[in-house]
């Protein structure tokens, strides 16, 4: 049987579950998922892979591009064409799939996110996932993917026989691009437009004794505080912290918005959140019509049940 | 090519400023944001070309302009300082982004130009396109009218009374774009000369003989910037009063309130319409006509103009609105009138706190008709 | 020292719902309105700034219709020196055969440079290889998703990279390299509809892209184009506090902000 060649989701010693998507996209296209992981105690789930090829290179070696090149040629010298190379579509997978795709000069297709069996296409999102489009890919030899994570994990299977593992020994390194060094985002300035998780108060709060309350949530929650003008302009939070098209335009993983009604000047500043939750005692409240997920309740008693079971933990 | 009313010979005005301050002393701005009039027109006259961001606190209220005694216009000598900074590249996000969405979209917000005449279909009567028609009589909406859900009313409000007065008009539908008044003010000529020009070439295509404006921002630019080639243009308090004068459409209900009327700049001071949405009001029964301390040519601005919209204001200090709508509970008002789509949002916003209604005339208007 | 930036001319979709032709057969693109892709621009302010820096020469090019001189005659009013259009639609939208088309342009119209600049994606496919693919080909030294250059050395250049989370990475690489950047690395300076119509006397050259592709022809082909999920305003969750509160939590823990 063929092989889907995984290139391993890996940073600072953590093997990503993002991998079992790597691994269902094989399952569902039938071809046996063989792994390639640099050197160092990784927890693999081992029992997915049909082979596991163990790459003589640091993890910081292994994710340059420019190495990966490497590494790939030389399994298909060792092993034969695969099926198809596969990544996961995070930092590392769009920096390299490319790359080694360029290299070999093979057809590749980015953000994979669904297969169709009948036709044999792939499913790519485009226009922020407006649309999208069923590929098919024209002419021989194998191509390059990357993977949405999230989209083939519950397709991942573990295999019957034994997984063999092979080590991959005395690859050169190209010199010209080196790793130096992590940075951590310096926490000074808060700057909420660069924060997964917002968490932001309207006027539905009510009074400034309240806040505190909310920074208490926000702080066991993780998110980071924000709001709308009315908050602001009473000086309950500071003017960096404004949502909207007089204060910053936002676009976080999660935007949960709590006694806020959702006017244009508002919405116009959040409407791009991956995900809306809105908290508003108010059914006919406008934000509902842009969130994904509503609670209709009193904030206050949302707040504080939130806190209780938070601290609870 | 020299347009009416744009002024295009000002550094020689500049030098017959002779500083007496009335400028400064009439703004709304002065005092509470660093922006000082009587000082930019100085650092002009000095021949200074640092260009200070302080520039963009001014509503283009024209106050300074009606003031001032020897027809400097200093409100004018700031809009080319704003070219300077708008030249140069230098200027805030939040301005760019508004300068860069009517760029493309055709309105400051970016919101689809395809989606310019929703509020149209959201109405219950019909609308028609301005190229159905025989009499070519177009209504001009503003983008914020046509955007915002909050000022969607407005047209569709007229467009009812309009229709019930049995008077033909039509809209440009989605070949609607931004009059360019506030663009204008925020130094970005060359783009207030492409809508401009845009807008002239669709009232020509259609063959428009008379516009009328919804919004005293475009009917500004329209009468005032737009030259000889723009049809003529009135504002709808003008045609409102007229129909009712003449008893084409007649007050049927009572409206119970005490209503105080907030002069917008570019309606009043600007282009001295300041009659026409009084007698409205006051054609009402029941209504009963609050004036301002501050109002006609003494108007204090709302700061929902010249681009102020987009400014993204760092600084901390009190709001027009605040004291706008803190006046109009001291007066014992209820609801307080506009005739302009920026000041119902900008007071609004104040007045929902204080428990005090705003309303555009046209919804009250609506309230009341047979 | 000298840079190119690839732009493409995208349409402005952020606010439209996009309308699919017939049975999946296109997407109508017709009403709206096109600008220069947002991460490019911000790659063509990076190139800019560098060169005011460290002197050189920075030059646009596009590969697209001929309407992409719009992108063009703006980035010449930004400050790039010169602007090229690869004229041809054909090579837009596989990956591969855009990249083998630029690659082979650069080659045979034997460009000195330094460095090739291009935005992370493009807002339109979001394929995100451009510059990827593009470096592969040449067999140059890439980084992707540049959120800082820290310095231009003589031969290297030190830039940080976005990784996941707030995390960033610091890599080294030796020049001439291809650097793909993120939105956000700078602030785009303002480009006035004066500037552009100025820019517009600066003559812009023009290439056929059918030059650069012979013996290839795209390797992906689409079968069929369909709307997403349909999403139905917002799902409302349980009325009772408890409840809310730990379904909004589990939502939190998808989404992967909250553990
Ligand atoms: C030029 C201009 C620029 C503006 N720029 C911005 C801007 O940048 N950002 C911005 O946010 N606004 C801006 N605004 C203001 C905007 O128009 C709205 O007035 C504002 O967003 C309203 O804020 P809000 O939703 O917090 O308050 P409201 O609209 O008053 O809404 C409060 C909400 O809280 C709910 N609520 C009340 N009590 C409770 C409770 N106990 N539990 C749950 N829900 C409760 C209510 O049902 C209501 O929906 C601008 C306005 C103008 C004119």
């Amino acid at each position: 049987m063929s092989y889907g060649l995984i290139m391993a989701d890996v940073r600072r010693g953590l093997f990503d579950e993002r991998n079992l998507d790597l691994v269902g996209f094989c399952n569902v296209l039938n071809i046996d998922p063989w792994l390639i992981l640099p050197k160092g105690a990784y927890n693999v789930r081992e029992a997915y892979f049909k082979r596991i090829i163990q790459v003589e290179m640091g993890e910081e070696e292994f994710i340059n591009p420019l190495n990966a090149v490497i590494t790939v040629k030389k399994v298909i010298e060792k092993f034969g064409d695969p099926f198809a190379l596969i990544f996961s579509a995070s930092s590392s997978g769009m920096e390299i799939a490319p790359y080694v795709a360029g290299y070999l000069k093979s057809p590749i297709i980015t953000d994979v996110s669904g297969y169709q069996k009948e036709s044999g296409t792939l499913l790519k999102s485009l226009y922020s996932d407006k649309v999208f489009a069923s590929l098919k890919i024209k002419g021989e030899g194998f191509f390059v993917i990357t993977v949405r994570s999230g989209s083939f994990r519950h397709e991942a299977r573990e295999i019957e026989e034994n997984t063999i593992y092979e080590k991959l020994e005395g690859l050169t390194r190209d010199e010209r691009r080196r790793f130096l060094g992590y940075i951590e985002e310096e926490k000074q300035e808060v700057d909420i437009t660069k924060a997964d998780f917002l968490l932001s108060i309207g006027r539905g709060v009510g009074t400034k004794d309240e806040i505190p309350l909310y920074e208490e949530l926000a702080s066991l929650l993780g998110a980071t505080i924000s709001g709308s003008r009315p908050v602001i302009d009473k000086k309950w939070l500071p003017k960096s912290r404004q949502v909207g098209t007089s204060g910053k335009t936002v676009k976080p993983k999660v935007y949960l918005a709590m006694g806020i009604s959702g006017a244009f000047q508002h919405v116009s500043g959040m409407k791009d959140s991956e995900c809306i939750i809105a908290v508003n005692k108010d059914p006919e409240a406008p934000i509902f019509q842009y969130a994904h997920y509503g609670i209709i309740a009193d904030m206050h008693k949302i707040r504080d049940r939130l806190i209780q079971i938070l601290r609870e933990k | 090519m020299m347009k009416k009313g744009i002024d295009e010979d000002w550094t020689k005005r500049v030098f017959a400023c002779i500083q007496c301050g009335k400028c400064t002393g009439s703004c709304p701005e002065s005092a509470k944001t660093p922006l000082n009039i009587r000082m930019v027109v100085r650092r002009k006259q000095f021949g200074s070309v640092s260009a200070s961001q302080h520039v963009w606190y001014c509503t283009s209220c024209g106050a300074c302009t009606i003031r001032c005694p020897r027809d400097v216009k200093p409100s004018e000598v700031l809009i080319h300082i704003r070219s300077d900074l708008v030249e140069s590249g230098r200027i805030s996000t939040s301005i760019q982004r508004a300068l860069e969405n009517s760029l493309i979209q055709k309105n400051p917000w970016g919101k689809a130009r395809s989606k310019r005449s929703e509020w149209a279909l959201k109405a219950d009567f019909q609308i028609k396109n301005i190229g159905d028609l025989r009499e070519k009589r177009l209504l001009f909406t503003c983008c914020v009218e046509a955007y915002d859900p909050r000022c969607n009313v407005i047209p569709r409000n007229v467009s009812k009374i309009l229709t019930y007065a049995g008077i033909e008009f039509g809209i440009l539908m989605e070949e609607e774009i931004c009059c360019g008044n506030e663009i204008r003010r925020l130094g970005e000529k060359g783009l207030f000369e492409e809508l401009r020009d845009e807008n002239i070439s669709n009232f020509k295509k259609y063959g428009i003989e008379e516009i009328i404006a919804l919004s005293p921002h475009c009917y500004n630019a329209i009468k005032n910037e737009y030259g000889e080639e723009a049809p003529g243009v009135v504002h709808y308090t003008e045609i409102l009063w007229r129909l009712l004068k003449e008893g084409i459409i007649r007050v049927g209900r009572e409206y119970k309130k005490k209503v105080v009327y907030h002069d917008p700049c570019f309606l009043g001071k600007q282009n001295g319409i300041f009659e026409e949405p009084r007698n409205i009001l006051m054609a009402i029964a029941g209504t009963e006509l609050l004036e301002f301390t501050r109002s006609r040519e003494n108007s204090l601005c709302c700061e929902g103009g010249g681009g102020r919209m987009f400014y993204d204001v760092d600084l901390e200090y009190e709001r027009n609105a605040k004291s706008r709508v803190s006046e109009a509970q001291e007066l014992g008002a209820e609801v307080i009138g506009v005739a302009c789509p920026f000041c119902l949002v900008t007071l609004e916003e104040e007045a929902k706190e204080k428990g005090i209604e705003v309303k555009d005339i046209s919804e009250i208007i609506t309230e009341v008709l047979l | 020292m000298n840079i190119l930036v690839f732009l493409k001319r995208v349409a402005s979709s952020q606010e439209e719902e996009l309308k699919i032709l017939g049975e999946g057969e296109a997407v109508d693109l017709s009403r709206l309105p096109f600008k220069l892709n947002d991460w490019d621009n911000y790659a063509l302010e990076e190139a800019i700034r560098a060169v005011e820096k460290e002197g050189g020469h920075v030059i646009a090019i596009s590969l697209g219709a001929k309407e992409s001189d719009d992108v063009l005659r703006r980035a010449i009013a930004m400050g790039a020196g010169e602007g090229i259009l690869i004229l041809g639609e054909e090579a837009l939208f596989d990956p591969r055969l855009r990249a083998i088309v630029a690659s082979r342009f650069i080659k045979k119209e034997g460009f000195n440079f330094d460095a090739i600049f291009t935005g992370v994606q493009a807002e339109d496919d979001q394929f995100g290889t451009f510059g990827g693919y593009l470096a592969g080909i040449l067999e140059l030294p890439y980084v992707s998703m540049v959120v800082a250059i820290e310095e231009w050395g003589k031969g290297y250049v030190l830039v940080r990279r976005e990784l996941e989370g707030g995390l960033m990475e610091k890599v080294k690489v030796s020049l001439p390299s291809v650097l793909s950047i993120q939105t956000g690395i700078n602030e785009p300076r303002y480009v006035s509809v004066m500037g552009i119509r100025r820019a517009s006397q600066i003559e812009r050259k023009i290439y056929e892209s059918s030059l650069y592709m012979e013996g290839v022809i795209s390797s992906i082909e689409v079968l069929k184009w369909s709307y997403p999920p349909k999403k139905e305003g917002a799902k409302i969750l349980p009325y009772d506090i408890d409840g809310a509160c730990r379904e909004l939590l589990q939502i939190l823990k998808e989404r992967g902000v909250c553990q």
